[in-house]
């Protein structure tokens, strides 16, 4: 019996297709596995089917019966209960409210029933007692608490909504081994009451383990469903990548640069918040590609780099010599750059005018005190006009510009002084097509000319068509390094899935 | 795969616990301190009569601290208080007016009183949180318009109260100051508020609006809850404010609304939502009326009351937070 069923659904934020064409079928009964690589549209789907975003077009069938999913509150309504990946705990709230919160027991028609909040509440907590460590209690603020035990206590919250059907996005990322197990344990009681449970995991063996089905989406939409029992992991993987192995192919050689410019920078044993043991070497002349999914590590690890904040343990040798980074400030001055997709928080200077976006780094490396715009533009001009970056004057705001040109902006503010390595995390988030292209092209360019960079992107096909070697990160180290012919979607997300 | 990042929150000494439970530990201490050099530089502002007449003068602002700590548990602001309270103010004395001056008049009067409170925190909350606009200008905003029909109502200050109603304001009733009555009443108020659905959601709301409102709860009918009671409240401390001055001021509140906020922040409430206690903004407001004693006591010559006022004011801030980090850290 269908329970939940989903037809031609799609979500579109701005100019970005989140969800083109998304289906699904969820019988009573079952633990149905969503999977498909970063940004192919899965929490966007889940978010439909929790109310929280409406879709633009597209059907919604629960029990055969079209409904509009107005709201998390016309969800619950509807029997929908949803775990969220980012969580939907209040800090300072205790354990017991955050809990039910959705639906605080009433006494009357105004006040919190108590003992009905510390009775059910505690009937949820005893579920994962084993596992959750002692300092878990009702009445803890959820800001006391791990990580793994807050993603517990949102597990806990999902199950107290009782619906029939209930979406868990990536429910187990901070879990260990034990806490999966009871939790599993817990989905098939759940299962075999008859209820549908939809599940989104990026460790295959978790959706081997726990998962009836599996749906496979990629690109924003639904490439197809089969029964776990008939398939393998190297086949999920296979439908996820699917006919794009041609695009994985570098459209030239690698350079030459690539491997003959010596090491540029060497990083040892690196541990910091977010990621622990990670060595590598960059050479000139070599872009080297960080991998795998969203906040394996691959941010943190840059930021470390950068300072921002610094790494806790191991040793980074630039041009043979020790590297301490403090912070940000000394990171520049030994010749680190550091380019980051979030572009409103980390790079643009908001209101204030291109010229003044493109200089502060070169007024910080050469100590300057007292600025002369005209000699300022002079620098600032040609680096502008090496990345094709369309503005009108240097006068104007940067907030004139599209998305595109205020990235090329902030790259261009390190052009001014070359620095010997360039860090780009994640550059190209939000940007068109076009200016993604530009920005390429000059990365390979300045690559050429023997800077090191090292390229972290959340988009697979941006790392297999521009890195010269990628490093694979899961669970916050590197699982697998890819060279040459290695380089292809499949043993990325090979890499990227199984290792866990 | 467990790159749990820890976080260096535990092993907390057993004075953060308490601070997490008594935000308000801290403006204790300061009041006491208040209350000894209060003692010290006359003996006298200690005595029943003297505490009687501090919590007369200052219950208004209590009941106005306590009105803004609602709204900024959800995050918000309201800019509007004081204005609310003139214009409650001045609505009850033309009306106890008008009727008469009689019993049953002043009951009346209170019953529109509230009901006006009400309605300009209704107002507030469908600008702030149906219309989306900024809650620190939209309720500046409002507070203009409020204070514009105060003045519509009664355009200068003076027309006086009618003598029962201060009469039993300042009196006492088998020998207990009516304003204790007002204490106790409040106690039990804000005891019941405490357990309300409204005041944990309110909170809920504050600590995250995206995560209350994927939660399912009403986020926008919250905040314009937390506002209505804000209004009542402003509601109230205007019959306080009537009972002390015995007469009408279209701009008797206008001055009062920036002290609630201080009160919220000097009572451990955050300021950014989430978490706080309407207990401190009480004590709180309180300490604000030690202070002004002080300075006055102290023998500050008047031309330098606002300055000391002030700078008092700032040392007892500074007090609170460092107390608070130095718990919390």
């Amino acid at each position: 019996m269908t329970k939940l069923k989903l037809s031609g659904v799609s979500k579109a934020y701005g100019a970005t297709m989140a969800l083109r064409h998304g289906d699904l079928e969820i019988e009573a009964g079952e633990v149905h596995v969503l999977i498909g690589a970063n940004g192919s549209g899965k929490s966007t789907l889940c978010k439909i089917v929790a109310g929280s975003v409406r879709p633009d077009r597209g059907t919604v069938l629960i029990d055969d019966r079209p409904v509009t999913v107005s709201g998390p509150r016309a969800a619950k309504a509807l029997g929908i209960g949803i775990f969220y990946q980012e969580l939907s705990l209040a800090e300072h709230r205790s354990v017991a409210e955050n809990i039910l919160m959705p639906d605080l027991p009433r006494k009357g028609r105004l006040f919190v029933n108590r003992e009905a909040l510390a009775e059910t509440a505690g009937r949820y907590i005893a579920l994962f007692a084993q596992v959750a460590g002692e300092d878990l209690t009702a009445d803890t603020p959820v800001g006391r608490l791990r990580a793994d035990q807050r993603q517990l206590v949102e597990i806990m919250k999902a199950l107290a909504s009782k619906a029939p059907v209930l979406i868990f996005d990536e429910p187990t990322s901070a879990l260990d081994r034990a806490q999966v197990d009871r939790f599993f344990e817990i989905l098939r009681g759940l299962r075999n009451e008859g209820r549908s449970i939809v599940f989104i995991s990026h460790r295959m063996d978790e959706i081997f383990a726990i998962g009836d089905r599996v749906t496979v989406i990629r690109d924003g939409e639904t490439i197809g469903t089969t029964t776990i029992a008939d398939t393998s992991p190297a086949a999920v993987i296979r439908m996820m990548v699917g006919e794009q192995e041609g695009l994985a192919v570098p459209q030239d050689a690698p350079p030459a640069s690539a491997t003959g410019g010596g090491t540029a920078l060497s990083v040892a044993h690196l541990s910091g918040q977010g990621f622990s043991d990670v060595s590598f070497t960059v050479a000139r002349g070599e872009i080297l590609g960080l991998g795998g999914l969203h906040g394996q590590g691959q941010s943190a690890l840059l930021r470390a780099l950068f300072g921002a904040p610094p790494a806790h343990s191991g040793a980074v040798t630039l041009a043979g010599a020790a590297l301490r980074t403090e912070n940000p400030r000394s990171a520049i001055t030994s010749g680190l750059a550091y380019v980051s997709g979030d572009r409103g928080r980390d790079g643009v200077i908001t209101g204030r005018p291109i010229l003044e976006n493109v200089t502060p780094v070169h007024a910080l490396r050469n100590r300057l005190m007292l600025a002369s715009p005209g000699r300022l533009a002079a620098g600032a001009l040609p680096a502008l006009k090496a990345l094709n970056t369309k503005f009108a004057g240097l006068s104007h705001p940067i907030s004139s510009l599209s998305g595109g040109n205020q990235q090329k902006i902030v790259i261009a503010r390190w052009l001014i002084d070359r620095p010997d390595v360039l860090l780009l995390d994640d550059p190209t988030k939000g940007i068109d097509l076009s200016a993604k292209a530009d920005l390429f092209a000059l990365i390979r360019k300045l690559a050429e000319d023997g800077l090191a960079i090292i390229l972290y992107s959340s988009e697979d096909a941006e790392l297999l068509n521009n890195a010269d070697r990628i490093l694979v990160f899961n669970g916050g180290s590197v699982r697998r390094e890819l060279a040459g012919a290695e380089r292809t979607r499949y043993n990325l997300y090979h890499a990227a899935y199984e290792a866990a | 795969m467990t790159a749990t990042p820890s976080i260096a929150r535990e092993g907390r000494g057993g004075f953060g616990a308490l601070l997490d439970r008594f935000p308000f530990l801290p403006a204790i201490v300061i009041l006491i301190v208040l209350l000894v050099l209060n003692g010290l530089f006359e003996p006298n502002s200690l005595s029943f009569r003297s505490l009687t007449g501090l919590v007369r003068t200052y219950m208004a602002l209590m009941l106005l601290a306590v009105a803004q700590t609602y709204v900024v548990y959800a995050a918000d602001i309201d800019l509007s208080v004081g204005a609310i309270a003139s214009l409650v103010n001045v609505t009850i004395i033309v009306l106890m007016q008008h009727l008469g001056g009689g019993g049953l008049s002043v009951v009346a009067a209170l019953g529109v009183g509230v009901l006006v409170g009400l309605a300009c925190g209704l107002v507030n909350g469908f600008v702030v949180a149906a219309l989306r606009l900024q809650a620190i200008v939209a309720t500046f905003a409002t507070s203009i318009f409020f204070t514009g029909l105060a003045l519509t109502i009664l355009p200068v200050a003076g027309m006086p109260a009618p003598t029962a109603f201060w009469r039993t304001y300042g009196g006492s009733f088998f020998g207990i100051p009516f304003v204790f009555y007002c204490v106790a009443v409040l106690a039990v108020l804000l005891y019941l508020l405490a357990r309300s659905r409204l005041a944990t959601q309110l909170l809920a709301v504050g600590d995250g609006q995206q995560a209350a409102f994927q939660s399912g709860l009403p986020v926008t009918a919250i905040r314009i809850g937390g506002y209505a009671l804000c209004g009542v409240f402003a509601a109230l401390a205007a019959f306080c404010i009537t009972g002390d001055t015995a007469s009408g001021d279209p701009l008797v509140g206008a001055k009062m609304t920036l002290f609630s906020v201080a009160a919220v922040v000097l009572g451990g409430s955050a300021l950014s939502g989430g978490f706080g206690t309407v207990v401190g903004s009480v004590i709180a407001a309180l300490i604000i009326g030690l202070i002004n004693a002080l300075v006055f006591f102290a023998g500050t010559p008047s031309h330098w009351q606002n300055f000391v006022q002030g700078l008092a004011i700032l040392a007892a801030l500074m007090v609170g937070i460092l107390v608070s980090r130095r718990g919390r850290a």
